[in-house]
């Protein structure tokens, strides 16, 4: 008979029910998608974030850690180690291969320059990474620095530089100007084809192809550190640990470090690819990143939670007036020998009901809800979270519960006359 | 004591306000008595019936019904005394909207015991309802909702039962089927107790309870229709006789 009255219940108030549905699935669709949303921000923020630079650097070994004892240097001076271009597409067949977005390597020297001696930096514009069973990898210091500003044109070719804002500006020099450039070794003509400003010590400099400079600086093939944007997951306790002492780690944990992009083990995995190096996470710009993914996910939180409940009061004001307006039902159920239990449990299970529909219809289109902000609001597409599908149920369960309840059980204490009077 | 179905001592019922429906009533009413409680609308016949359910308290006074002491009962304790004592029979029949004549009768069926849809409909076959066992109460008129009601109220072999306006609803022919089901209960030794505006219904009663603002008075002032037949307060009605001679 309790199937039979549930059952009922369902099919002859089919457009009640439904409304109900509906409050629980419009409500939760909300909540759902600023949650799928705020599931994938992270990912993409961090992509976004790349605008704050490099944040692992990769040196030689030597040059690496400033070995002094007692005031020498264990390297001798003059003795300058390198990397070796040749090495670097390696760095896109590393295990992290696709959490690398951009490197660019970069050698200095000191160049004489219409009588006076500037910084000469080069880099990659625009290099085309050559490898072996993919197409070829773009990249340069433009990727790797969005803040760098380059008015007129990026260099394309060896015959062509740019000028550092404020060096520019003190030796009058501006974009189609040719200048001569001489090192001890040879001298080559370039032309000025854009002002840079980097708002670093490349505002001084010129900053060349590559090619350039290893020719001027007699290195060819060398490259002194190399700048890396890679995409890495803001380091937590495991990280830390990881950092202060490798060893404190269990083979599970240590597994578990290995296979988690964290700033630490993608600079390792580098590390390992190229031969002679060292790999360094930029602390700051690192620890930038997780700082600021961490607002926007606290943002995400307190927002989910406002719509939250915001939703929960909604769908709780139709779902509880739709249980007072059968005020008169209890009173009658009462009447005729149900005990206030026997009234909660068809209230509850209609609740459950309910709830779990509106739940798993939210479930799905909240995720599709969230798709389509993520579309708006990064232009990427997302991935349907596993999670999701059990919470918004799970939620709607609630939620209905909660709604239905109270009202119920307020119910079943008052005067059954004055009910079944039509209140 | 333990002989009356219904005991009221100094029984109020004072609502909010200061209306006091029922008003300081004195009742004792035997196991197998006929009761009519009478008086014009208002007078406190429905209130009075909802003391005797335990569907309501009384504000001050003691209601006893079949030997419980009802202000001693929780919510569901009275609930459990309903449905095993009391067949209950509603001034607006009061059916749950989504069910089903038959599935309303079964209601209290459920609750009582065992559901028997057999029986069920054979209860509403006894007031004249078995072809619209299946309808619901929205497809019924006035007056087969209140048989549904009726059917519903009597499923159970109630021990005493207490009917609001019962024919207030019903043509002639139906109101008579009604008047004979009662007639049958009385020989059966169930007790009644119904309220009611209909002389002719009120008439077959042993004893005819007469209210007026909430208190029980000797005569039946006319309410607008046939002029009601005397009553007293206490002791045996002009027609026990004739229900005994009906009874054996
Ligand atoms: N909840 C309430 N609050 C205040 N007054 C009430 C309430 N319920 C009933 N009353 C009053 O109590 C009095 C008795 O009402 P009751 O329904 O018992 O009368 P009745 O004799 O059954 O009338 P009728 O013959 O019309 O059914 C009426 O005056 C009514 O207005
Ligand atoms: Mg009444």
């Amino acid at each position: 008979m309790f199937f039979r009255m549930l059952i009922e219940s369902f099919v002859r108030r089919r457009s009640r029910k439904l409304l109900a549905v509906a409050a629980v699935w419009i409500g939760l669709s909300l909540v759902i998608g600023l949650l799928a949303l705020g599931l994938d921000v992270g990912d993409k923020l961090n992509r976004e974030m790349r605008s704050f630079g490099a944040n692992i650097q990769l040196q030689p070994a030597e040059a690496a850690v400033d070995v002094r004892v007692g005031g020498y240097e264990l390297v001798a001076p003059g003795r300058t180690v390198y990397l070796d271009e040749a090495d670097l597409p390696r760095l896109k067949q590393i295990f992290w291969r696709n959490n690398i977005l951009a490197f660019a390597p970069r050698l200095t020297t000191q160049a004489r320059l219409a009588g006076r001696s500037v910084p000469l930096v080069g880099t990659w514009f625009n290099h085309h990474v050559l490898l072996e069973d993919a197409d070829p990898f773009v990249t340069g210091a433009a990727e790797v620095f969005p803040y760098w500003q380059a008015r007129g044109a990026w260099p394309m070719n060896p015959e062509s530089c740019l000028v550092g804002a404020a060096l520019a500006q003190e030796l009058d020099l501006g974009p189609g100007d040719r200048v001569e450039l001489t090192t001890d070794q040879r001298s080559t003509s370039v032309r000025i084809v854009g002002v840079l400003t980097s708002g670093k010590d490349e505002d001084e400099a010129i900053v060349a192809p590559l090619s350039v400079v290893q020719r001027l600086a007699g290195l060819p093939g060398k490259v002194a550190e190399v700048q890396i944007s890679a995409l890495t997951t803001p380091e937590n306790k495991l990280a830390e640990r990881y950092g202060r002492d490798p060893q404190s780690l269990t083979p599970a944990e240590y597994e578990r470090w290995v296979c988690t992009p964290y700033p630490g083990s993608v600079a390792a995995d580098i590390q390992n690819a190229v031969p002679g190096s060292s790999a360094r996470v930029v602390r700051r710009v690192a620890e930038t990143q997780g700082a600021v993914l961490g607002r926007i996910d606290g943002l995400m939180l307190l927002l989910g939670i406002f719509v939250l409940i915001a939703s929960t009061l909604s769908i709780m004001g139709v779902l509880s007036s739709a249980v007072l307006e059968r005020r008169g039902e209890v009173a009658l159920l009462q009447a005729v020998g149900a005990h206030r239990a026997d009234v909660l449990r068809l209230f509850l299970t209609e609740a459950v009901a309910i709830g779990l529909a509106g739940g798993v219809l939210a479930a799905l289109t909240g995720q599709v809800l969230g798709g389509w902000l993520l579309r708006v609001i990064f232009d990427s597409a997302s991935e349907p979270h596993g999670v999701l599908l059990i919470l918004a149920p799970l939620l709607g369960l609630l939620i209905a519960v909660a709604a239905s309840v109270p009202p119920v059980w307020r119910t079943v204490h008052q005067q059954a006359a004055r009910l079944l009077r039509g209140v | 004591m333990n002989q009356s179905a219904v005991l009221l001592e100094y029984v109020t019922r004072a609502y909010p306000g200061g209306v006091r429906a029922v008003d300081g009533v004195n009742l004792k009413i035997a196991l197998g008595e006929w009761v009519s409680l009478m008086g014009p609308s208002g007078s406190g016949k429905t209130t009075l019936l909802n003391l005797l359910d335990g569907l309501d308290r009384p504000t001050d006074g003691c209601v006893h019904v079949m030997g419980q002491n009802l202000l001693q009962l929780d919510v569901d304790e009275a609930a459990t005394f309903r449905r095993e004592n009391v067949g209950l029979i509603f001034q607006q029949f009061h059916l749950v909207s989504y069910l089903t004549a038959v599935e309303n009768v079964m209601l209290a069926q459920y609750y009582h015991s065992m559901v028997d849809k057999q029986e069920a409909l054979l209860a509403l076959e006894r007031v004249q309802l078995a072809d619209r066992a299946h309808h619901l109460p929205s497809q019924l008129s006035g007056g087969e909702q209140q048989r549904v009601c009726i059917a519903r109220a009597l499923i159970n072999d109630p021990k005493i039962i207490l009917a609001d306006e019962p024919t207030g609803n019903l043509d002639e022919d139906n109101a008579d089927r009604v008047v004979k089901i009662f007639q049958r209960l009385h020989r059966e030794g169930r007790t009644l107790v119904i309220a009611t505006h209909d002389p002719d219904l009120g008439r077959l009663a042993q004893r005819i309870v007469c209210l007026r603002h909430g208190q029980i008075v000797e005569e039946c002032s006319p309410d607008g229709s046939d002029a009601a037949p005397r009553a007293t307060g206490a002791g045996a009605s002009h027609d026990r006789d004739v229900m005994h001679v009906t009874a054996s």
